[in-house]
């Protein structure tokens, strides 16, 4: 029984397929990418992995329960959370209370709540900016705050939808050193990106989707050397003959 | 446009306990004063009108609880009549109290609200508005139509209800004094916008604050907005009722066109949104200068030319939405801290250490 099991999932969009008798599993502890051209169908799984909304077939199955048909908050308090592509900070709250909203799940009161956010914001270095609005900070603390109020429900499993976009590069080797050290303390991650740097210096193993399907799923030398996966992102030119 | 003050710190008058002491003394000092006014204000008519002050600040809290909830209620005076009538109706019909009538009726006004709100809150923005004015005109359109209702409950249609007088009678919630009234319509207030505060300061403030800024964030991050929502609006719609049957066992009568009437939905959230909207302190606020200049407005002006007091009353309106789109709520905030800038350092320093 692993942590994490897809289980022949199916999505479409009207006519369109966007996931097809998708299977992969995820075990506790791991940090599991997974990446793919643009319409893979990444960001459906995604969205089905984190209940925003259901597949048409097929069991998403967290530490044993079937999920599919949960609302996200249902999940959320299972211990699956999530973060945006496109963030979503509370704008008229400062970080503090943003991160609070995260604490109320775990801590029954408003004084818990704001204990464990300033735990997170001791472990992100995000102390100084615990006063500042939600809509005066810059992207890069943007995503920290997505991350630290995901991080506040004290989830198990960690989904993080292209964390690394809109970051410069300094930014994100700071990033990656701040998730191995989140994976560290025993959070599950798995993560979208098209960062491909990233995603080869984070991640255990690496899924590559293509056109709603599995293409390879191992460890990022292989997923490198893969002649399907090069197939994909680059076109068959690039393929090695 | 954006809010510059903090949402989810919008307590007393936007102030959390160690952020600005000074505008908790300065609700205080106020408070106080209300206490003793009447000690000094002997007038019958100027104690009404601070009755109607604490009476609009108490419905415009309670409405406002809606508010937080991201939603605009154009309908709530069909919980004031709801709650009217059936503390009222107990009354007339068994002789219970309307002490006690007025926690039933509050209890029928949170539980109809409720399954009135639960598959309106689905809708967005001006939808769910419209709905609440629908709700409202069916309800009172009902009554006004209807002599004898189920149950044989006698409804009296457009005519509405009298309290049958027993004088002074506190027991049965009837005074001939205006300050027993006054006292009364204080503590309401008093309550209301101490609810208002607690909730905004734990969880469900969070989460109501949360759900209004953005609704996918806050349930991926576990929160159940139907839930909340939906407690907001039973919270408000059984005070509103309470306030209801205030209304009854003041004016002594009851009916649909007044107590119903959209004129009052609108009324009680013009109070709030002038005020000081999803803001603890605003309906507050927004009654303290609305209602004595309407009341005064109607006194003094509505024999003269017609309709000049509604006239000078909408033109404050307009003068508030032009250059105080936040309510008026926000400049007085922004006062409050500059004043708070005068007091020594060490208070306010001390005070911050300890949170």
């Amino acid at each position: 029984m692993a942590f994490l099991e897809v289980e022949n999932v199916k999505k479409n969009f009207g006519g369109l397929v966007a996931v097809h008798d998708f299977d992969m599993t995820v075990e506790k502890g791991e940090i599991v990418g997974l990446i793919g051209p643009n319409g893979a169908g990444k960001t459906t799984l995604f969205n089905m992995i984190a209940c925003f909304y259901p597949p048409d077939s097929g069991r998403v199955v967290f530490q044993g329960r079937d999920i599919v048909g949960m609302k996200p908050y249902q999940v959320c308090s299972l211990g699956i959370a999530r973060t945006f592509q496109v963030t979503k900070p509370f704008l008229n709250s400062t970080v503090l209370e943003n991160i609070m909203v995260g604490g109320f799940l775990r801590g029954s009161n408003a004084r818990e709540a704001r204990r464990i956010a300033m735990e997170i914001l001791e472990l992100l270095n995000f102390s100084d900016k615990k006063d500042a609005m939600g809509h005066e900070i810059t992207t890069a603390d943007q995503k920290r705050l997505e991350l630290a109020r995901s991080l506040a429900t004290k989830p198990s499993l960690l989904l993080l939808d292209e964390v690394m976009a809109g970051l410069n590069p300094a930014e994100k080797v700071l990033l990656v050193d701040l998730l191995r050290r989140i994976n560290s303390q025993g959070i599950t991650l798995l993560t979208v990106e098209h960062d491909m740097r990233a995603v080869m210096s984070l991640c255990e193993r690496i899924i590559v989707m293509n056109r709603g399907g599995k293409l390879v799923d191992g460890p990022p030398q292989r997923v490198a050397n893969d002649q399907q996966a090069i197939a994909a992102y680059l076109g068959e030119e690039y393929v090695a003959t | 446009m954006v809010n510059h003050r903090s949402d989810l710190t919008k307590k007393v008058g936007g102030f959390t306990k160690p952020r600005a002491p000074l505008g908790l003394w300065m609700v205080g000092a106020v408070f106080f004063l209300f206490l003793i006014i009447p000690f000094f204000v002997r007038s019958p008519y100027s104690l009404h009108i601070f009755i109607m002050v604490f009476y609009f600040a108490f419905l415009g809290t309670a409405w406002n609880l809606v508010s937080m909830a991201g939603q605009l209620s154009l309908g709530h005076a069909a919980l004031l009549g709801i709650g009217g009538y059936t503390s009222t109706l107990l009354f007339m019909e068994w002789g219970l109290t309307p002490w006690l009538g007025m926690l039933v009726g509050a209890c029928v006004g949170g539980i109809i609200g409720g399954i009135i709100a639960y598959p309106a809150f689905r809708l967005r923005g001006p939808y769910f508005a419209l709905t609440s004015i629908a709700f409202a005109e069916i309800l009172r359109l009902y009554v006004e139509n209807t002599e004898i209702g189920p149950f044989g409950i006698p409804l009296k249609a457009a005519m509405g209800l009298l309290v049958p007088l027993r004088g002074h009678a506190p027991a049965v919630f009837q005074f001939e004094n205006k300050e027993a009234y006054y006292y009364i319509a204080l503590l309401m207030m008093f309550v209301a916008v101490t609810i208002c505060y607690l909730i905004c300061r734990s969880r469900m403030g969070f989460y109501l604050a949360a759900i209004r800024s953005d609704q996918d964030a806050g349930e991926a991050l576990g929160i159940n907005s139907t839930k909340y929502k939906l407690m907001a609006m039973v919270i408000s719609s059984a005070l509103t009722a309470l306030g209801g049957s205030f209304y009854a066992q003041y004016f002594f009568i009851i009916n649909p066109d007044r107590a119903m009437g959209l004129a009052m939905s609108i009324e009680i959230a013009t109070v709030g949104v002038m005020g000081g909207w999803q803001t603890v302190l605003g309906p507050t606020i927004g009654s303290i200068l609305l209602t004595p200049t309407s009341e005064l407005m109607r006194a003094y002006l509505g024999g003269a030319t017609a309709g000049l007091d509604l006239m000078i009353y909408g033109l404050l309106i307009i003068i508030v939405v032009l250059f105080l789109p936040n309510g008026i709520n926000d400049p007085l905030m922004r006062l409050v801290r500059r004043l708070e800038a005068h007091v020594p350092k060490t208070k306010i320093r001390a005070e911050k250490d300890t949170e």
